[in-house]
């Protein structure tokens, strides 16, 4: 019972590490809490029978079992006894193997007295040690006359000192047991260990991380001393591939990446898969900023292998597919991608299987990759392992454009009048281009609210240099967790729980995550194994939005530098009249003003606080198994897996700002189910080895949906309902079904463990093909070739080659293959209509699911035992057919059409490299590098068109286009160039000296990156860490709207430069004022050279010429760094934990350069869900954390 | 038990290979949208787009009606091009559905109205477009560009299709005339009537028979017959203006010096609903056109309220539109009656238009009294011409049509140089969508220059 008492204790400190504040402002949070300690009391209760170990001293005499024996043998009677005792039997097999037609009254007994009974009339007798119970032959002990056995007399002591082979130096931690006992020990740090052996038989064990395991025959020893060479077979990682099946990374003929958990969780990015950034060759990751919390990561494995960007990997949790759904549109809150749900905590480590020959057993879901999470288990360790994790950063928003702080809010330089002659601000125009900022009196719009102190009065106008940085808060991210694990022979659990809350940079925005998963595994019989994952999550947030029309995102863009953001802050007078900048401007004839509605922009705090967007989810997700272990090479398993969740999504408009008040509420349901079924099969037969399965999944979605929003304004102020609709409110209810049965075998031959060849089909039925085209298969076969084998060449620890071919497919949305109507506006006028209108999109009856061919080449090769690493694969990837929405003429009737097209190559390589320059027991230093280069064309489109239009975006009536043209690559940036001269190549300049343009087709190139990559150090010193992680780009481009729109509004300092007539542009151009422009005049052909008015210079290119806003991508980032410091029990004997954990870690603390100006981040372009990122728009802040991070393991 | 159900299921997928592809014909049927549309449904939803031919900004900066207060930049004549593709996608292809299925007299008369209503505003406005090969979905992803001609030979008999079909019973769902079929004739025939006067220069000679054709067939008599779409006071039907200027507070739009300077002086009872005194001086006060420096929302007449009202209504062919064509027909002698009809036509023309506007004929009197109001033969074409202007105010692409045609007004102006377009250009999407067949186009009629000023068909100088 004291256990668990002390157990109960760590939870309550854990709990009283929460902010009390914050607790009472989330009763459901305090709910979560409460319920998760009495889960935790429950279990620690249960823990506690289940792990019943005798405490010392308990021997046979003390514990008692209850049995009942007929006609059974003694091989049956020591399981019963071990199954119901803590003690463990340790017998020659083959000797009691005959010894049967035992019987025994049924009644509850010591166990000595229990065995006493069955051995009575057996030549047999036993020995207690520990809690192992030999069974060992009467003749050979040396029975003294009371007829007690006399174990001094047979045991055999043996030690000795386990060294390292290459110096010489003491090993310590070296397992050494008796093998096929559990007698063991570990070495201590002098490599001595001493052990008590039964007899002075049997075969002693020395095992090591990262050392050959050696075997010595004890022959009656005392002392054996050995010395343990690193194990080169260590470079044969075990990694998960396909549908869970574990397998030695040697054998497998294509690339996989593993990355351990740790590595992903150190910085507690709320979006974990962020966290792959980098990590992994040939794996591309666009995140967005911290401020959304959780805001959607883009990955893309070896490039853009669908032409509509949809090439999403799936999401593997232990073998069950996850959905990584998005619930966010180009602008606004970004929710991010539900991939998130997943507790970074609970990741043991992340596998990605590249391309289709990694993931052709998931068929129809695997063209574009999959990322595999494993999560961390109990251990059979007869030990409750409790681990606590707190995590407490600081958020800062970072980054900013820059601003000038010359000329204040209007649109000309000229003082506006109120009747009685005083200057005020012209409040009705959210641009820059007013008035010098020179202290002149005058009235601002606050002056003119008469609940205003200053009503009436004049203020000095001045600039408000960080007006833009003082909306932003310092926001934190309190993080904490702790695990429970553990397990006996038979069984294996682990139960976590986490608690995030973060309060982000922007006002009245949060979000609140709380996970519990729950592992555990147990052997019902030897053959029969049931477990069972379950993780459930929770979010609640309040986001910002993002686009630059969304939100608060205006700032940047639409804004005036005099504004100042703390006047703001204070958004409502007493009398409920809210404060705005943006009016319209008072009367000509009494000078006030009488509408205090905002015109184009709101206050940003009434925004944030007014008009909040919200959502939670609720998820739950995991699986239940059986496996069924037949013959002991061959195992049958069967899961059902699950994902479901709740999505919600709340926003509102209120009273008071702009447009009509609104509410719009959506709940958003998912239901994944997976049914599997697999068999297994292994064998190893003289050289060859064989691993083979087979088997079967239906895979069932059920997907709907309610959403609805008001109409034509709220019947009364802060009434968020739809009933409060004034007019017809919008409302849709969808159901979406899909099921896609599949069965698939897999074969693997191994020779030598030299040569593996390995093949695989999988035959896929999707229920949203047509019913004639709906069953496809798709093959695979690789092989690989561990050369080193043969070479035997000192160096060279491993080297291998391999090769692949493999398809994979995919189909497409249900419903898209017959034809349908939408539901239109209804009309109840003096007439009433109900309309219907044909769809944009033409759907096809005879859609074919698309496929990938994919060949892959590589080499793997270590040296020095690992301290030297590189693996480079070559690869290529044709998709075809591809299941397009392409666009089409218009006047076709319909905006684009269903159709199989297409061919799209992706050809490039990835290198990684790895290296350990310094490796002793005090000093470490490993270095992991990777890069990777993908070249991507679009081969063929579809007969009589060569473009594919991705996406466009317009704005202000210019519209600009993401296209793919056959025979270019994938992604070229089309838009509004500069109009040039042929000859020279300079601008060409019209009558008013203004650049002319060209038509919305100028196609400015690829947007996709040359080379993506990472570079990771880590340096071990003693018990100090020190990690840094660096992810970059080259290449790829893309315009930003924001650095458009800031320039175009004469908020960016470039409007406010020097001229070379030393003259600032904004002063007159005939007093020497004015922006120099050269080019050539269209009219003559001859060079010009001119001053133009600024304001009008960028009022044409700030709008028309995308060009000018066109940026290169490139960029080297500093991820993470953290420098951590452990405390064990190796330097702190006092310690009462195993050990404690502590570092400080900065996220994302310095873009260490890039081609892009400043306040733009290229590796966290806003475009929400899209799939590619090809633009900037109203970019939230890069977000940076510093904090410290605490461990505690029990 | 369910799982024992799928795991037969997943064993008979394993072992029985093709087993398992038979799916319950219901998952794949989508219950989220009808798969069956009747013609009347369709056809209101064409109605519904019928506001977006008239209710945008552009369609009155051609015609010189508004001015921008802020943000000058679209009224400026950007070289900037117009999608087309929501006329196809939208009402064209709901009433070709009708076409190509229905059964009943009546929809077939409205679908082939609305449709030469639709592709007569479009070809005005781009010139050649695809006609004969468009909305046949996937049967053709590129049609042809036909040309403006050969639409107006294939509209004039459209039209005539439309008024020989018989009526046959009750049509429901009418949101323009409420089955009223007799309407929808008159209507077809109104059409044709302003259809043949576009010919005027190109082909007077065709144009006059079609004119006294449709003249016979019976045109539009009073202004019930009027082609109104009639928005509600609901959000979902709410004037395109009103979400404009009152939900987005958008008061960028005022009255041009131009439309001002032409009815302040001769006390147009119009004026007083098309736009608002100036609230610095309470008087009627026109912007200039395309001025980038001194705007001001106090200073000038901004759109007036009735006119953005939340169900003000939009006028698309009006009875008054067919009596100025009349006046013109009489004046060039298509019809016959000279002068004196024409004088007829266009007093009776005014007076409708102002009982259209106004709602009664007070002050007509006086306003025709007016000098250069008051018909006079000298100046007949220029007369009848401002004046279906200043009928058609807020119905921009036709009055910009008419000029085009015409000439009149003659007082629009070239904001920056820029002379009014005298065509809109096709959007960029077509030349990666339908690009051999756009470059013809292109080739064809402006000799491979896109541009806001190539002529069309009939825009002969």
């Amino acid at each position: 019972m004291n256990f668990s008492v002390h157990r109960a204790e760590g939870v309550v400190c854990f709990v009283s590490l929460q902010n009390p504040r914050t607790l009472i402002r989330h009763p459901s949070i305090l709910q979560i809490m409460r319920i998760s300690v009495v889960l935790l009391a429950i279990l620690f209760t249960t823990l506690e029978v289940l792990l019943a170990t005798p405490a010392d001293g308990q021997g046979t005499k003390d514990v008692e079992v209850t049995l009942m024996l007929q006609n059974e043998s003694l091989v049956t009677a020591v399981k019963k006894i071990e199954k119901a005792t803590p003690f463990r039997f340790v017998y020659r097999q083959k000797e009691i193997a005959g010894v049967d037609k035992l019987n025994l009254a049924e009644g509850t007994r010591t166990v000595a007295e229990t065995l006493a009974l069955i051995l009575e009339n057996t030549p047999f007798t036993y020995r207690e040690m520990n809690r192992n119970i030999l069974i060992v032959r009467r003749e050979t002990a040396n029975e003294n006359t009371d007829g007690n056995p006399d174990i001094r007399s047979l045991e055999h002591t043996v030690s000795g000192v386990v060294t390292e082979a290459e110096d010489s130096g003491p090993l310590a931690g070296v397992s050494v047991i008796l093998k096929g006992t559990s007698i063991g020990t570990a070495t201590d740090v002098d490599g001595r260990y001493s052990l008590t052996l039964p007899d002075g038989g049997g075969i002693l064990q020395f095992s090591y991380i990262g050392f050959e395991t050696r075997e010595v025959p004890v022959n009656n020893q005392s002392v054996i001393n050995i010395a343990l060479s690193p194990d080169v077979t260590a470079l044969n990682v075990v990694v998960v591939t396909a549908l869970g099946v574990t397998r030695e990374e040697r054998s497998l003929g294509y690339a996989t990446q593993q990355v351990d958990g740790e590595k992903l969780t150190f910085t507690k990015e709320q979006n974990v898969l962020g966290s792959l950034a980098g990590k992994v060759a040939g794996v591309q990751v666009v995140g967005s900023s911290g401020a959304s919390m959780g805001g959607t990561q883009k990955i893309k494995i070896r490039g853009v292998n669908s032409i509509t960007g949809g090439d999403q990997p799936l999401i593997v949790v232990d073998g069950t597919p996850i959905s990584n759904a998005n619930f966010s549109g180009s602008s606004g809150v970004d929710l991010g991608n539900l991939g998130q749900d997943i507790n970074p905590e609970d990741i043991q480590s992340v596998n990605v299987l590249k391309g289709p020959a990694a993931s052709a057993l998931y068929g129809i879901r695997g063209q574009y990759g999959v990322i595999m999470i494993t999560t961390k288990k109990g251990a059979s360790s007869h030990k409750v392992n409790v681990e606590l994790n707190s995590a407490f950063f600081v958020e800062r928003a970072g980054n900013f454009l820059p601003y000038q702080n010359m000329y204040g809010g209007g649109s000309s330089q000229t003082w506006r009048t109120l009747p009685n002659g005083d200057k005020y601000v012209d409040m009705q125009v959210d641009e820059s281009w007013g008035p010098r900022m020179d202290g002149t009196l005058v009235r601002d719009v606050y002056s003119f609210y008469p609940q205003d102190p200053t009503y009436g009065q004049l203020t000095p106008f001045v600039p408000h240099p960080d007006n833009i940085k003082d909306y932003f808060e310092t926001g934190y991210n309190f993080n904490n967790g702790i695990s429970v694990s553990g397990g006996g022979d038979r069984t294996n659990f682990r139960l976590s729980f986490n608690d995030t809350r973060i309060e982000g940079v922007e006002p009245n925005t949060f979000l609140r995550r709380n996970n519990v998963g729950l592992s555990a595994g147990m052997d019902i019989t030897p053959k029969l194994n049931v477990s069972t994952n379950i993780n459930y999550a929770t979010n609640n947030a309040q986001r910002p939005g993002q686009g630059s029309e969304d939100g608060v995102r205006y700032i940047n863009q639409w804004f005036q530098r005099n504004a100042d953001m703390n006047r703001l802050k204070n958004y409502r007078y007493p009398d409920g009249t809210f404060v705005q900048w943006n009016l319209r401007r008072p009367s000509a004839t009494t000078g006030e003003i009488t509408n205090f509605a905002p015109l184009y922009w709101a206050n940003p705090y009434f925004l944030a606080y007014e008009n909040p967007s919200s959502d939670s989810r609720d998820r739950v997700f995991g699986d239940v198994g059986l496996k069924y272990t037949v013959l002991p090479d061959l195992t049958l398993s069967g899961f059902i897996r699950s994902d479901m969740f709740t999505q919600n999504i709340e926003s509102r408009n209120a009273f008071g700002g702009t447009g009509v008040p609104r509410y719009s509420t959506g709940k958003y349901q998912n239901r994944e189910m997976n049914y599997e079924f697999l068999a297994q099969y292994k064998k190893d037969w003289n050289d060859f080895s064989f691993n083979m399965l087979l088997g079967g999944n239906i895979y069932d979605r059920r997907y709907s949906y309610l959403s609805m929003a008001t109409v034509g304004g709220l019947s009364a102020p802060g009434f968020y309902n739809i009933e409060a609709s004034i007019d017809r409110p919008s409302v849709s209810s969808y159901l979406l079904r899909k099921q896609i049965r599949s069965a698939y075998a897999m074969a693997s031959i191994g020779y030598r463990d030299t040569y593996f060849l390995d093949a695989s089909i999988r035959n896929d039925n999707s229920s949203a093909l047509p019913e004639a085209n709906n069953s496809y298969w798709y093959p695979s076969v690789s092989g690989s070739f561990v050369f080193s084998e043969l070479l035997n060449w000192g160096p060279l620890s491993l080297g291998k080659a391999r090769v692949s071919y493999a398809q994979a497919g995919s189909d497409l949305s249900p419903y898209s293959t017959t034809s349908f109507y939408n539901v239109g506006t209804v009309y109840a006028g003096s007439v009433t209509a109900n309309t219907l209108t044909v769809p944009d999109n033409l759907n096809n009856p005879n859609i074919k699911p698309s496929f990938a061919h994919s060949y892959e080449a590589g080499l793997d090769l270590q040296f020095f035992n690992g301290r030297l690493g590189a693996g480079v694969t070559f690869y290529r990837l044709l998709n075809k057919n591809q299941i397009l929405q392409l666009d089409v003429s218009g006047t076709s009737g319909y905006g684009s059409a269903t159709i199989n097209a297409g061919e799209i190559e992706n050809k490039g390589f990835e290198l990684t490299l790895s290296a350990s320059p310094v490796q002793n027991r005090n000093l470490s230093w490993d270095i992991m590098f990777n890069i990777s280069r993908n070249r991507n064309m679009v081969v063929e489109l579809y007969p009589g068109i060569t473009v594919y239009q991705y996406g466009s975006t317009t704005y202000s009536s210019v519209t600009s286009y993401l296209n793919s043209y056959e025979g270019k690559p994938f992604g070229s940036l089309v838009g509004q160039a500069y109009q040039r001269d042929e000859a020279t190549g300079k601008i060409l300049l019209d009558n008013a000296n203004l650049p002319m343009y060209t038509d919305a087709s100028h196609d400015f190139g690829t947007v996709l990156p040359d080379y993506t990559g990472g570079f990771q150090n880590v340096v071990r010193y003693g018990n100090f860490e020190l990690s840094a992680m660096i992810d970059f780009q080259i290449g790829g481009q893309f315009f930003s709207r924001s650095k458009m729109l800031a320039v175009r509004t004469g908020l960016d300092p470039i409007t406010t430069e020097t001229n070379d007539r030393g003259f600032n542009v904004r002063d007159p151009v005939d007093e020497g004022g004015g922006m120099k422009v050269e080019g050539i005049s269209a009219a003559t052909g001859e060079p010009v050279t001119a001053y133009v008015d600024p304001q009008v210079y960028w009022g044409v290119v700030g709008r028309r010429v995308y060009e000018e806003w066109l940026y290169d991508a490139s960029y080297i980032k500093l991820r993470e760094v953290r420098l951590g410091y452990t405390f064990d029990k190796g330097n702190w004997p006092g310690l009462p934990f195993s050990s404690v954990a502590v570092a400080f870690v900065a996220r994302n603390p310095a873009m260490l350069w890039q081609k892009a100006p400043q306040g733009i981040d290229p590796s966290e372009l806003s475009t929400g869900s899209q799939g590619i990122s090809w633009y900037e728009s109203g970019q939230i802040n890069t977000v940076r954390s510093y904090g410290v991070n605490l461990n505690v393991t029990f | 038990m369910k799982a024992m159900r799928k795991l037969n299921l997943i064993l008979a997928c394993v072992f029985l290979v093709g087993a398992c592809n038979n799916f319950d014909e219901e998952i794949n049927r989508n219950p989220n949208a009808p798969s069956e549309a009747s013609g009347p449904q369709l056809l209101a939803s064409a109605m519904l787009s019928l506001p977006t031919l008239s209710s945008t900004p552009q369609a009155q900066f051609m015609a010189q009606y508004l001015a921008e207060t802020q943000y000058v930049t679209a009224s400026l004549y950007p070289q900037s091009s117009t999608s087309f593709y929501g006329l196809y996608q939208g009402p064209l292809i709901n009433i070709e559905t009708v076409l190509r299925n229905s059964k009943a007299n009546n929809e077939l008369i409205i679908a082939k109205v609305l449709k030469s209503y639709y592709f007569w505003h479009i070809t005005d406005r781009w010139g050649d477009v695809p006609f004969t090969e468009a909305l046949n979905g996937s049967e053709n992803f590129t049609p042809a560009y036909d040309t403006q001609q050969s639409i107006y030979n294939a509209l004039f008999d459209l039209l005539e299709e439309a008024v020989e079909t018989p009526v046959v019973g009750q049509t429901s769902s009418d949101i323009i005339y409420a089955g009223n079929m007799d309407r929808w004739k008159k209507l077809a025939n109104s059409i044709r009537l302003l259809m043949a006067l576009r010919l005027s220069k190109v082909d007077a000679s065709r144009g006059q028979a079609e004119f006294n054709d449709a003249l016979a067939a019976g045109v539009m008599d009073s202004n019930e017959d009027n082609f109104v779409f009639r928005h509600l006071a609901d959000a979902n039907n709410q004037n395109y203006w009103y979400s404009q200027i009152e939900v987005q507070g958008r008061e960028w739009w005022a009255l041009t010096e131009g439309l001002v300077n032409e009815m302040k002086p001769v006390d147009d009872p119009r004026l007083a609903v098309y736009g608002n005194p100036s609230r610095e001086t309470s008087d009627y006060v026109g912007q200039l056109y395309g001025d980038t420096e001194d705007f001001d929302t106090e200073k000038y007449s901004l759109l007036g309220n009735s006119i953005w009202r939340q169900d003000a209504p939009v006028h698309l062919v009006t009875y008054a539109q067919v009596l100025f064509a009349k006046a013109e027909a009489a004046k060039l002698g298509w019809i016959p009656g000279g002068d004196a009809e024409a004088a007829a036509y266009y007093n009776v023309a005014i007076e409708q238009s102002l009982l259209q506007w106004t709602g009664s004929t007070n002050g007509l009197a006086e306003f025709l009294a007016q000098p250069g109001i008051s018909y006079n033969p000298a100046q007949a074409i220029k007369q009848i011409a401002t004046q279906r202007w200043i009928h058609l105010f807020m119905h921009g692409y036709e009055a910009w049509a008419e000029w085009r045609r015409t000439g009149y007004p003659d007082n629009l102006v070239e904001p920056g140089g820029a002379a009014v377009p005298r065509r809109q250009i096709y959007i960029e999407s077509e030349q990666f969508n339908n690009a051999k067949n756009y470059t013809d186009a292109v080739q064809r009629q402006f000799g491979g220059e896109e541009s806001l000023y190539g002529r069309v068909w009939w825009d002969v100088p």
